[in-house]
């Protein structure tokens, strides 16, 4: 009795494992993962001296304040087999940076181990910050410095040169961009999870039957895809019948348990990347179609 | 009270069958097939923009290595072989016809890639800087090929999930008369993703 016990308590963090196994298991297909997105100079190979890093990062900022255009530098101790296109890509689609609609970031990555160094120019920087123009910085501004040793100088002259090429391309907006919440797939599941059981709750009044089909059948029409829509709005379904009997018999209760489940659920759907404690750096949603250009050194 | 419950179910049923239609995937089909639209014209956009560089590239090169005749009219002879082949997003249906478009393009960065090697043996070629930007920019557009690539492969996974999967695939069949879309092979993905071959004789 007992022992089955047990088992059933431990029955659901299990099935919940399973569940977000499925989700992360693609991110294990690729042998070097995109670090997180912690602030504008992400020295990881650790190149630069704190001095270095600040200076960088103010002028990052401060190109960012006048432009909105968001640059990032990289620094990578080794690639580890990746090869050196597709992984810059990956990492500058992953952090999104540069604006949403104007699409104006750019990354420059540093592999210490290959002695790579590649430019990623965002789909709005392509004007400006062409592929001849990349490889232009790469090869006179950064590899001569990189050669003679001088790594913290060919990324300062490297980032400088950068900036310089995309200044005036844009202008920043009025306001600093809020990045838009409620876009992603959790937040819509939700929304089409309370507005289906509210309204069918309020139209349970009337009816029982007609509450739930109601509700059911909002939920399903707001919920993005097939899958998420059935299952929401099965649970609407059943929300709507179970709290509608729960109302009816004692008015308020059941009321009480849902509002304390919905505000649990809205911490899922913010807790997005990018949240850096001091600096609160993140992309701001900006999409790259491969261009820039790679050297070596 | 009993008219006011028959409305209340009825409107209940209408919202209800407003929810199944959705749920039956027709505005995610319509979606879909933009989107693997627009995903293709990438794709055609990009080996345009490969061709595009190719008259400039063929003339610097001839500058300094004019001998190197085999190689030139190699590249010019795939060049027009590849623009010949028009896919727009109607005929992307045919799948013999994605093959022919997949094989010219590929006879292209083949003759790409013999002219960037013969390049090699001409050192005041390889100093040029106009040859410097050309080659900048086609390694940035076989760069953005791959993306645009890899952008619509993905794109026509998700469309043909949809038109295969059930129940959506009853509205794709019946409703929207829709197929599964031709999509790149892994191998040939593979091929492209590779920067061409440099070979020295």
């Amino acid at each position: 009795m007992n022992l089955n016990n047990m088992s059933r308590v431990w029955r659901k963090p299990a099935r919940l494992f399973v569940f977000l196994a499925m989700f992360l298991s693609p991110e294990l297909v690729w042998s070097l993962e995109v670090p997180p997105l912690t602030g504008r100079v992400m020295d990881l190979a650790h190149v630069l001296s704190a001095s270095d890093a600040d200076r960088l990062t103010a002028d990052l900022q401060a190109h960012e304040a006048t432009t909105g255009n968001q640059v990032v530098v990289l620094t990578l101790p080794s690639l580890e087999g990746e090869p050196l296109e597709p992984f810059v890509h990956r990492v500058a689609t992953t952090w999104k940076l540069g604006q949403k609609g104007t699409d104006n970031g750019a990354l420059l990555l540093v592999a210490l181990k290959e002695r790579k160094v590649r430019i990623e120019a965002g789909y709005g920087l392509e004007g400006a910050l062409t592929d001849a123009k990349s490889a232009q910085i790469i090869r006179n501004e950064i590899v001569p410095r990189f050669r003679s040793g001088d790594l913290p100088g060919g990324i300062a002259a490297g980032v400088a040169a950068i900036l310089k090429t995309i200044e005036g391309t844009y202008q920043a907006p009025e306001r600093p961009a809020v990045p838009a919440g409620g876009g992603d797939i959790v937040g819509q599941i939700l929304i089409a999870l309370i507005v289906g059981v509210v309204f069918g709750l309020a139209l349970s009044n009337v009816n029982r039957l007609v509450g739930a089909l109601a509700g059911t059948g909002l939920s399903l029409w707001l919920s993005p895809w097939l899958l998420p829509a059935i299952v929401t709005g099965l649970v609407t379904l059943l929300l709507v019948l179970v709290l509608g009997s729960a109302m009816s018999g004692r008015r308020g209760g059941g009321f009480d348990d849902w509002t304390s489940y919905s505000s649990r659920g809205g911490g899922w759907g913010s807790g997005s990347f990018g949240d850096s404690g001091g600096g609160g750096f993140s992309g701001g949603g900006g999409d790259f179609g491969g261009g820039g250009a790679s050297g070596d050194w | 009270m009993r008219r006011a419950s028959v409305m209340s179910l009825g409107v209940g049923l209408v919202i209800l069958f407003a929810g199944l239609m959705s749920g039956c995937g027709y505005n995610d089909l319509q979606g879909l097939d933009e989107d693997t639209k627009a995903a293709w014209s990438e794709v055609i956009n990009q080996y345009q923009r490969r061709a595009d560089l190719i008259p400039n590239l063929v003339a610097t090169v001839k500058g300094y290595a004019e001998h190197e005749k085999e190689t030139l009219e190699g590249v010019v002879q795939a060049r027009a072989q590849a623009t010949g082949i028009q896919v727009t997003p109607e005929t992307l249906k045919d799948p013999a016809a994605f093959e022919q478009f997949q094989k010219a393009q590929a006879g292209l960065t083949t003759a790409l890639g013999r002219l960037i090697a013969i390049a090699e043996n001409y050192p005041n070629l390889k100093a040029d800087q106009s040859f410097r930007d050309l080659q900048s920019q086609l390694e940035g557009t076989e760069n953005r090929i791959t993306v645009a690539r890899k952008r619509y492969i993905d794109r026509v996974a998700e469309y043909n999930k949809k038109v295969r999967f059930f129940p959506t695939n009853l509205t794709a069949k019946f409703l929207l008369h829709m197929e599964e879309k031709p999509n790149f092979t892994v191998a040939d993905e593979k091929a492209v993703a590779k920067p061409p071959e440099v070979k020295f004789n």
